[in-house]
Order: C-alpha cells, then structure tokens, then sequence
C-alpha cells in the first residue's frame, strides 16, 4: 500500500509529472537503448536476411538455437505481469494496486519482443502470414495439429488479451491525465480516454469488465506457457518429450515474471520518484512469492532430472549427463546457483525489504533463467539417439547479439510507455488511502 | 441543451446522501461522478444490471464453436495425413478451440464494456475536471429553473462545497 500521508491531488501530481517532466537522464537512457537495438538487433537481423538464416550457429541436429531460447524467456517474462496483475485483483490483494501497471506493461513489451524473436528465428518472415489461416488461391490452410500453430494462436490471443487489459484498466487515468495535459498530448488523452467521467455506471461497468477480463486472462496464461513447451515436449527427442515441461515452464515463466517486476519495480521507484507509492511492502510481499516460486522451481528440476534418471534409457542417461557434465555443464550448475541456491537468501525478511539486493537477486535470478531456457534448446538437440547423430551447437556472434539487442528493444519500447501510460494506477492506488471525510461545518448550509 | 444541477463534495459520504436526497424527491436517476468507485453506491441508487456477463458468455460461446469449425473445417478442406492421425483430431483441435473461446470471449466483454458505459462520448457531457482529483459531484438534470432550485437547495443542505449549473447530457 502507499504511504498513507498523501492526498489525491498529490498522487496526481506524481503521476502527471513522471509523464511531462523529463530529464536529461531519461534521454541518454533512451538513445542508448535506441542504439542497442540497432547496432545489436536491427543490424544483425537484416544482415541474417541478407546472407541467410546460416548466419546464425544453427545446423543439424542443432536446427534450434538462442533465438528461440529468447523466445522462450521473453514470453517467460511476460508471465507474471498479466497473470500477477489478474490473480491479485480476483483476491482483492490491494498491494498490487501501485505496481500492477508496469507489470502489464512489462508482459506488452515481452510478448512483443517474443514474437519478434520468432521473426528472426524462422529465417524468411515475409512468409509469416502462411501461418495465419486465410483463404487463399492455392487452397491450402495451416496444419492445426502442429503445436507450432497452437504457438500461433495462443500468442495472438494472449497479445491482444493484455493489450485489452491493461487499456481498460488504464481509462479513467487517461480521462485524469487529459485534464491535466495541454497540446499533443491533450489530444492523445482525449482520445485515449474515450470521454471517461467517472460516472456511477461508468465505474459499474469498469468494475464488470475488468472482473471478467481477469478471469479469462488467468487461464489464458497458464495455457500460452504449457504451449510454448509443447513447442519442445510434443517432439520424441530426449530430454524435451517429458510430461513435467508444461507445469515446468509455467513455474519458470512466473518465476522470472516475477523477478522481471521486482527489477522494473526498482527502477521506476528510484528513476520516477515513486518512493512513497512502491514502498517496502512492495518488494516483501514479491520477495515471498520469489521464494514460493524458486522452490516450485527447484523441484520440479529435481522431479525431471529423477525422472530421466529412473527410466534408465541410454539416450536420457546421455542427454542428462551432456547437461550436468558435458561442454554446457558449467552454465547448468551456474543456472542451479543463480536460481535454486541464490533465492534461499529470500528467508529472511530484512533481505526482502533491502531495495539493491533484491534488484541484484531479481537479475541474477533471470540471468539463471535465461541459462535455463539457453540449456532446454542447446544441450538436447545435439544429443538425440545415435552418437552419429550428435553434433554441438554454439550461439554465432549475429545470435548473440541479436540476444543483447532484444534487451535494448524491450528497454526502448518500456522507455516510451513510461511517458505516455501513466506507470501507477492513479485510481486505485487512491483507492488503499483513508476514504475522503465531510469536513466539519460551523453553519449547516441550509437555506 | 438541457441544463444540470452539479453539486461538489469533498467526501464520497456527503456525495452518496445528496444522491439519496435527489432520489428521495423525485428526481429521475441522479448520477454520481468520482476519482475512484465509491463503494456502497447500489444501496443508494439501487443496483445496476450489467449486460456485459452475457456478451462475455455468448462471445465466449461463439469463439468456441469457431475455434473448433476453424480447425475441422480446414483440416477437411485440405486434407494433409501425418503420422497416422485422424484428419479431425479431437486433443490438438480442443487446444485451439480453447484459445479462441478466451479470445471471442475477451473481445466480447470489450464491446459489452463500451456499449453498457455509452463509451465513446461524441456529445458534450456534464463533467468538471476537479472530479479526477479529490472532488466528488452530484448531478441531475433539471428541466425548468424551479427543479433547478429545488436541486439547488438539497445539495446546499447535503453539505455540497460549491453548486454549479452546467450544459450538457448526462
């Protein structure tokens, strides 16, 4: 909850000036990102167009690479923003309320750059539309028993799904930012508000819609991370066609979600001045779900490493080791530290209500979990059945920096949000304040 | 253009007991604008029937029913045997099915929200901008000066901090 000294026309003023007011750091911030993304991602991609996918380290058995390991991980991010955001409005968590914004806008840009991600991995994009089921004059129709195409159209929905929800949740700030706003960015308002009031009926219906959307979205989740490792668990190779991976990759996916809030959390706080409205509680409360998760976590990597053990099949036994001791093991113990040992220290409380060490602990936690989804991709496809078969896969430097450019995309486009949406929910956060009292009348008014 | 009586409160509480008054002397459905939803509203202004849970059900509905024909539909119109698997088959096709029910049903609550809130407004409506920050109005239209007097006097007696008459449809 905010600290509950502030009036409402204080929280106004915050949120109006972390739109209009803005400095020189924010600036040098942003054309940095801007570079990143073209030097480390626009360039590189329309070099791999130019000269072909074999640009990238890919090749047989290895024909998946970090491309789709970055897939996995922006979609992964993207995971607790929405379904975070849904779950604690159903449970009426009213700490939610000053930090769900940017989480949703943290799952906008994820899937954004997921999908990029796609683009550049699937070589030929202008092809892409094949994927989309139109008619068309050769008659053909996309394969709907593909999980690629499930990918398809889980992706779109969940899209489209959070962009609705955090429009909706956004109206009555836009209607509050217009008052305030002149020039192009009044008539941003004006439009972007839709000529909200505030109405008794207008909050009602609000109220309805966000409540319905809340609980469509939560489902919609969990099903886009399950289809996602379907992707990899629907194939018979070993190490990836395991029934664990569903509920695998949605933990994972909430997991580094949530450690993705806690760096953006940090950020905003410092860098918009928003100290008295994302306060301790904020990151004590994601601190223990932190925790909750990197133990789920945990055991599930012990459960798939048991079961691949137990069934006592050469070709597991060989794609297992590969991934303990092989050329990669180094980056799976360092996965085990970052994400299995390194969270433990969220035991303790005066850790969770430290602001840098969380911001620290929340990015070593995606460092590991970008390493997970790195390993899921790189150490099983070079180990599939027949040693003749086997091959080694090492990211290409047009990967790698594609990888750190998708960084620099994500950042960009969270740098444009910050100055158009307002990044803290001016209603709500009013909301968890004292409720306004009449004040106290000497003559009673009457005529 | 039909004149409104609006009275400013700084409290939702003494906003809520204007609206009742209003109600109480025969005013047709007052309306309440405010920064945040006041809870305890319905009791006051009885409760509002929400259309938008059957449009998310019948969105939610036909999404299903199209997830399903889309995926069955074009597998039979473009038959492509792999792996042994029938030409409908029902597992993948009800993953499908699934995300275009969540989808309809998503865009459906979407076009109930706008339509049941009378989202977009293209017409001037009764609005100050002072109820976006910490202010709560009372609003109702009056149709001749004596009702405008009347209104008047009951949100003067309600406790309202200012009273204005302003243009506009509710």
């Amino acid at each position: 909850m905010a600290n509950q000294d502030i009036s409402f026309a204080q929280i106004n003023d915050d949120v109006v000036r972390s739109l209009v007011v803005t400095g020189r750091k924010y600036y040098i911030t942003l054309a940095i990102s801007i570079l990143v993304t073209f030097t480390c991602f626009v360039g590189p991609w329309f070099y791999q167009l130019r000269y072909g996918i074999g640009a990238a380290g890919m090749n047989h058995p290895t024909v998946w690479g970090t491309y789709l390991a970055s897939f996995i991980f922006w979609i992964g991010l993207s995971h607790s923003g929405t379904l975070l955001s849904a779950v604690l409005h159903l449970t009426n968590s009213e700490w939610r309320k000053a930090m769900y914004r940017s989480a949703e806008a943290m799952t906008l840009f994820s899937v954004m750059v997921a999908a990029m991600m796609v683009m550049v991995h699937v070589g030929r994009p202008w092809f892409v539309h094949w994927a989309v089921p139109y008619p068309n004059q050769m008659e053909m129709w996309p394969n709907f028993r593909s999980p690629l195409m499930f990918d398809v159209m889980a992706i779109t929905t969940y899209m489209t799904g959070s962009i609705i929800f955090i429009y909706m949740g956004t109206i009555p700030d836009f209607a509050a930012v217009r008052d305030r706003t002149t020039g192009w960015r009044h008539h941003m308002y004006v439009l972007l508000s839709l000529g909200w009031r505030g109405t008794d009926t207008e909050w009602n219906r609000l109220h309805w819609a966000y409540t319905f959307l809340a609980v469509l979205i939560v489902p919609l989740a969990v099903s886009v991370h399950s289809i996602v490792s379907w992707d990899f668990a629907l194939s018979v190779v070993p190490a990836l066609h395991q029934t664990i991976f569903a509920p695998y990759f949605v933990v994972g996916a909430i997991y580094s979600g949530t450690a993705g809030i806690v760096t953006v959390m940090f950020v905003l706080r410092k860098y918009m001045k928003f100290e008295h409205l994302i306060t301790k509680l904020h990151f004590d409360n994601l601190g223990k779900l932190l925790l909750v998760m990197s133990l789920l976590w945990t055991y599930i990597n012990m459960v798939e490493l048991f079961t691949g053990w137990y069934s006592e099949s050469s070709e597991e036994y060989e794609a297992l080791n590969f991934r303990l001791f092989g050329f990669y093991g180094p980056l799976y113990w360092e996965m085990i530290l970052f994400c299995a040992l390194a969270p433990l220290l969220l035991i303790s409380k005066r850790f969770r209500t430290s602001f840098v060490p969380m911001l620290i602990l929340s990015i070593v936690i995606n460092i590991g979990m970008y390493t997970e989804r790195f390993l899921i991709v790189a150490t099983s496809l070079p180990r599939q059945y027949l040693p003749d078969a086997w091959g080694m896969y090492v990211p290409s430097l047009v990967e790698i920096a594609i990888m750190v450019g998708s960084f620099g995309m994500f950042t960009t486009l969270f740098l444009v949000f910050v100055k158009i949406f307002p990044s803290i929910s001016l209603y709500e956060v009013k909301e968890t304040l004292p409720e306004p009292q009449p004040k106290p009348q000497a003559d009673s008014g009457a005529p | 253009m039909a004149t409104n009586a609006l009275g400013l409160f700084n409290a939702p509480s003494s906003a809520l007991e204007a609206a009742g008054a209003l109600k109480g002397a025969g005013f047709d459905s007052p309306t309440v604008i405010s920064p945040i939803p006041i809870h305890g509203i319905d009791e006051v202004l009885g409760k509002k029937k929400s259309i938008i849970k059957r449009f998310t059900f019948f969105g939610a509905l036909f999404g299903g029913i199209a997830g399903f024909a889309l995926a069955a539909g074009t597998a039979v119109m473009y038959i492509h045997a792999t792996g042994g698997r029938p030409i409908i088959a029902i597992p993948p096709f009800l993953i499908i099915t699934y995300e275009l029910t969540i989808l309809c049903g998503i865009l459906a609550t979407v076009l109930g929200f706008i339509l049941g809130s009378r989202l977009p407004a293209f017409k001037n409506r009764v609005y100050v901008p002072e109820v976006a920050v910490d202010k709560f109005a009372v609003t109702v239209l009056c149709e001749d000066p004596e009702r405008l007097k009347r209104a008047h006097d009951i949100l003067q007696s309600s406790g309202a901090e200012e009273i204005r008459e302003v243009e506009g449809e509710q």
